[in-house]
């Protein structure tokens, strides 16, 4: 015997009562439990479809879904985080990193021209501050969107949107400024100057392939992520 | 199954060899799979089982696919290339691990065979 479409439904119904609020997961153990269902049901016909359903969910454990909903957004965070280091990885290859050491070298320029230090910094500290400041208006604005009840949503897309860890955009430049603002000599310190201009570089890039090149191709990573992706939305 | 966390630390490795043998599995079939090979000694719970799915899926371990099956939508796991061969790997720290073992808690079984 074969579960019925309004009880597949049921189960996808099931699923988002328990937390669990993401297509892509809730598609995986929809097919489980109708199977467990189906498997019971050729054993005894005559259990009922919802009795079956609330003794399959309890094989799960006291926690329910809650356990595989967390470790699949640590694994998605995980591969998030492996993406972000291959795009940053390409800068540091040919022929990017033409481009990043030309960043560098035109910065460390730049620093020795400035006159005023703290100016210098407050201008990058400042610049950054605006751009994590952008991100995260466009990232509440995101997460407080109306949603449809029936809007498929798909964990590794709000992965992507989070853009890693925000409390970093800030954490980094803060940091940064005051360290170098508290060191008289640092203007006289060639070494300290190239790697702090080769940090900036990277910090920069960093914060570009979290905030535009891995957003722009959002729709690539779903494909590659979710095959059900494509199937949804033919 | 009488001792679950001995079986813990070897669950990717049997979830991989399944991969190896049948191709491509859906998570209920690798339930179901293990609990027949074992006759019913052996019981993967579905709390341990997609975790550890998701995750070597995430290690580009394991690569996956998704059919529409009868009214629902199924997604089904295969080998990647590397995890074909991180399976050998795996496979031979096992046999590894079960000799020690058996050395460990026999230890006059060499001698009698």
């Amino acid at each position: 015997m074969k579960l019925s479409k309004e009880q597949i439904e049921r189960l996808y119904r099931f699923t988002r009562e328990h937390f669990v609020e993401w297509y892509d997961l809730q598609t995986e153990l929809v097919d489980h439990l109708a199977n467990a269902i189906e498997s019971k049901w050729n054993e005894n016909p005559n259990l009922s479809f919802e009795e079956t359903l609330q003794s399959e969910f309890k094989k799960f454990g006291v926690f329910g879904f809650m356990d595989v909903v967390e470790k699949r957004q640590i694994a998605l965070n995980q591969k998030y985080n492996k993406l972000v280091w291959k795009h940053f990885k390409e800068f540091f290859a040919l022929p990017k990193i033409l481009l990043s050491f030309g960043f560098v070298a035109v910065l460390f320029f730049v620093m020795k021209q400035v006159p005023d230090p703290e100016i210098f910094f407050s201008v990058v500290f400042v610049s950054f501050v605006a751009v994590a400041l952008t991100q995260i208006i466009k990232h509440i604005r995101y997460q407080n969107r109306k949603t449809k009840p029936d809007e498929k949503r798909w964990l590794f897309l709000e992965v992507i949107r989070s853009y890693g860890n925000l409390s970093l955009f800030f954490v980094i430049p803060i940091q940064l400024f005051t360290r170098i603002t508290n060191s008289s000599n640092f203007f006289q310190n060639t070494v300290l100057m190239l790697v702090v201009s080769a940090f900036i570089v990277a910090y920069s890039l960093a914060i570009y392939i979290i905030m535009y090149v891995i957003p722009s191709k959002a729709e690539n990573y779903l494909h590659e992520t979710y095959p059900e992706y494509r199937l949804e939305n033919v | 199954m009488k001792n679950p966390s001995l079986y813990k630390g070897s669950l990717n490795t049997i979830i991989m060899k399944l991969l190896e043998e049948n191709g491509r599995m859906y998570g209920y079939e690798i339930t179901q799979k293990v609990k027949l090979i074992t006759q019913g000694e052996l019981n993967i719970t579905e709390g341990a089982l997609y975790p550890a799915l998701h995750k070597l899926e995430a290690d580009g371990l394991l690569d996956v696919d998704v059919q529409k099956v009868d009214n629902r939508l199924r997604k089904y796991y295969k080998l990647t290339e590397k995890g074909t061969t991180e399976t050998v790997n795996l496979l031979a720290e096992l046999e590894d691990f079960i000799r020690n073992m058996q050395t460990l808690v026999k230890p006059n079984l060499e001698f009698k065979l």
